[in-house]
């Protein structure tokens, strides 16, 4: 019998493991009848735990209320965040869950094919899912047809539109929606997206009710959260926290370096957070004074012996190259960005001339590019000006703080691709 | 027969997609639209009022010459 | 079919066939100006832009009348299909069928512009690109048939647009805007050079390069989870149902 107010929720058995269909029935097990699934959605104030924290009953009542007869679920775990592994552990240890919570959705809005998104690059999640659709199969379970479709891994590959598109054309190209509400489609059907959590929560809603989901977490952020914990610490960790908890009180649990400069947070388009601001509790409405969000349950740790200049400017190529160019002022500006970041983290002669041109780039890159891309990248480049204002302005005298020179990265990057190397399709 | 109003304001929205920084809209609605330093357009952000009738049509003129067809004009809604 | 005792239509499909030659010489010339991203300075690139549209206005015109002059003589012997449907003439099939050709090739490629508004854009692009065929063709198909064309004045006139044209396609891949990723391309106007192709290029000669794409996750109840998800090099792509 799952308590209200006990963790774990989502993080039932061991990853590695994932639990049967039986198991998963046998812990999940509930009395609780739910009326109307929509309106228990509603109640429980649930969020999308993709980084965009949209309220997941709004999204469905949108597409319930579209035309349509073949409407799709699409799941998103596609994960783009390369230092977030919080939807590959759900899926290595209660893939279930989430196919429940896709199957409620799918029954909300009126569709008959759920889709679930894995990237190709990661075979243990892609077996973790496909075993668990054989699973739901052998076992004749009702509801709509689930159908697993691997995606090249990119960041920009988990987006939305890019994810539909390439569902629709084979290409992860984000694609430009003026129009509000953006509906997406998939050959004229419309499409609802959500994020492997989400849908794991949808289950726990579908199943325990609202009520049962409220009784953790704040009443703007109820519920409870993944965050991977990675940087300043032994081993990355993925916990479920409750939103409320202070960042101080998560680090602590994750087993974080207590003396740290700073914590990213978000994401790679997210924000850095001074380490002084730790006490602050792990939530979107908390951390928005910081001009911090809680993103996609990321945070990473920054050492002392880090340097916040070259950990940003890691990112910054990094994701300048993970770029789908094809809008100009992302194609071209975000390495102009890393450019100016690399000058002044080397402390060269003009660094103080690329400091300047940097916040002036910010101004003109941001907003202009068909997806949020830029504006992630923008976004981190001016909450690392902002936090790292000392660093910063000992770079650009030409005075390299000892971190940039130490050998040590906290913040994790991927291997920079060659350009032909890059895999769209 | 009466006097044809023109209330309301429009924006010049560019896709960014489609535009390839060939620059043409900068030649055709300079009021409206600058370039940045790759040559990508940097529009204005404010509407402009209907009864500006000079910028209008110097925004038609760069919705027409874009090569890629990558602008558009959207009026403002009124409420 | 006019049966005239005089050969002035005849004379008429010649000189048009002629005039509409260099015109679209002239065309194809413009919009590869058009497609370098030429002017800004002395004369505005939207006014190479306008200039192309304008003369080929002016060529399609006299293409039309000679088709229609073509069509209407019953000197040399051509039916209405055969301006269109290539190999349906009993005169000179193979260079009438050229031109028919040709003459597809520019109808699609006019129409298509003329409704550009309403044509998506990747199409309209993929047949603008039939342009230099639809070129080609007419140069072949005024050597074939052109009475002109033969010697003299006329295979000058032919041979120069040939020429010109060709040299416009060498130019038109050799000054082209430089690209990133095969997408979108860096302004002519650009103050900014463009991105170099990506080197990896560490700030530290120690950064790391060997990064599993997945490290060993642990969660809240449990202790150390195994099982690093290092991601390998992904499998094949599947085949692109689309080149960009």
């Amino acid at each position: 019998m799952m308590l209200a107010n006990e963790l774990p929720r989502l993080l039932r058995g061991t990853p590695g493991t994932p639990l049967t269909l039986g198991q998963h029935e046998a812990t999940y097990a509930t009395t609780f009848k739910v009326a109307s699934l929509l309106d228990e959605l509603e109640a429980s104030g649930l969020t999308g735990r993709g980084g965009a924290a949209f309220p997941t009953a709004r999204k469905a009542r949108l597409l319930r209320d579209q035309r349509g007869h073949n409407k799709v679920v699409v799941v998103n775990a596609m994960e783009g965040e390369p230092v977030s592994y919080k939807d590959t552990t759900l899926l290595s240890a209660n893939p279930h869950l989430v196919l429940d919570g896709a199957a409620i959705l799918a029954s909300i809005i009126g569709a008959k094919d759920v889709v679930v998104c894995v990237s190709r690059d990661n075979p243990n999640a892609v077996g973790n899912v496909q075993r668990a659709l054989d699973e739901r199969e052998r076992a004749g379970a009702q509801g709509p047809q689930f159908k697993l479709e691997t995606a090249p891994w990119r960041y920009v590959a988990g987006e939305e539109s890019a994810l539909v598109h390439w569902l629709n054309d084979n290409e992860s190209l984000p694609q430009y929606r003026p129009q509000r509400p953006a509906i997406l489609k998939i050959r004229h059907h419309a499409v609802l997206l959500d994020n492997v959590e989400t849908c794991a929560n949808v289950a726990l809603i579908g199943r325990f009710g609202a009520a049962w989901f409220r009784a953790l977490g704040t009443a703007v952020s109820p519920g409870s959260v993944l965050v991977t914990v990675t940087g300043a610490l032994e081993r990355a960790k993925v916990l479920e926290v409750v939103p409320g908890m202070t960042l101080r009180a998560v680090l602590n649990v994750a087993g974080a370096d207590a003396d740290s400069q700073a914590v990213l947070l978000g994401g790679y388009g997210g924000s850095w957070l001074d380490a002084a601001h730790l006490d602050t509790p792990y939530d979107n409405e908390s951390l928005a004074q910081w001009g911090a969000s809680v993103g996609a349950g990321i945070v990473v740790v920054l050492g002392r012996e880090g340097c916040g200049v070259v950990e940003t400017q890691r990112v910054v190529q990094w994701m300048a190259n993970e770029s789908a160019r094809q809008c100009g002022p992302c194609a071209f500006g975000l390495p102009a960005l890393s450019d100016d970041l690399a000058e002044v983290g080397a402390g060269r002669r003009d660094a103080s001339r690329a400091l300047q041109r940097l916040e002036h780039r910010c101004v003109v890159i941001e907003g202009r590019g068909a997806c949020r891309h830029p504006d992630g990248v923008v976004r981190l480049v001016r909450s690392a000006l902002r936090v790292f204002a000392g660093d910063f302005e000992g770079h650009a005298r030409g005075a390299p703080c000892s971190g940039s020179r130490s050998r040590r990265f906290f913040v994790a990057v991927p291997r920079l691709e060659k350009e032909h190397e890059l895999v769209w399709e | 027969m009466g006097v044809r109003r023109r209330s309301g304001a429009f924006y010049l929205r560019v896709n960014p997609i489609l535009c390839d920084g060939f620059g043409h809209c900068h030649e055709l609605a300079p009021e409206l639209v600058s370039m940045d330093e790759w040559g990508y357009p940097l529009i204005k952000r404010e509407p402009t009022a209907l009864s500006d009738l000079a910028t209008l049509e110097s925004a038609r003129y760069a919705v027409r010459g874009c090569p890629r067809q990558a602008l558009r004009i959207e009026r403002v809604s009124e409420n | 079919m006019i049966a005239l005792t005089t050969p002035y239509l005849w004379y008429t499909t010649r000189a048009t066939g002629m005039v509409a030659l260099v015109l679209f010489t002239l065309v194809v010339s413009l919009g590869t100006l058009v497609a370098n991203r030429v002017g800004g300075t002395v004369v505005g690139r939207f006014e190479v832009n306008e200039l192309h549209r304008s003369v080929s206005i002016v060529a399609v015109v006299f293409l039309a009348i000679h088709i229609l002059t073509t069509v209407l003589d019953s000197y040399a012997p051509t039916g209405w299909l055969s301006a269109i449907v290539p190999l349906t003439s009993d005169y000179r099939r193979i260079g009438v069928a050229v031109g028919a050709a040709a003459f597809d090739l520019i109808l699609a490629v006019w129409i298509s512009s003329l409704l550009k508004v309403r044509v998506k854009n990747e199409t309209w692009r993929f047949i603008h690109w039939f342009s230099w065929l639809a070129f080609s063709s007419a140069v072949l198909h005024a050597y074939l048939t052109g009475t002109d064309a033969k010697s003299g004045a006329g295979l000058a006139v032919v041979a120069a647009c040939a020429l010109c044209v060709f040299g416009a396609a060498l130019w038109r891949y050799v000054a082209r805007p430089t690209r990133a990723a095969g997408r979108t391309a860096l302004s002519p106007i650009a103050s900014a050079k463009g991105p170099a192709p990506t080197t990896p290029r560490p700030v530290s000669p120690l950064a790391s390069s060997s990064f599993p794409r997945h490290e060993p996750q642990t969660m809240t109840s449990t202790a150390s989870g195994e099982n690093p998800h290092a991601f390998p090099r992904s499998a094949a792509p599947r085949q692109s149902k689309r080149r960009r």
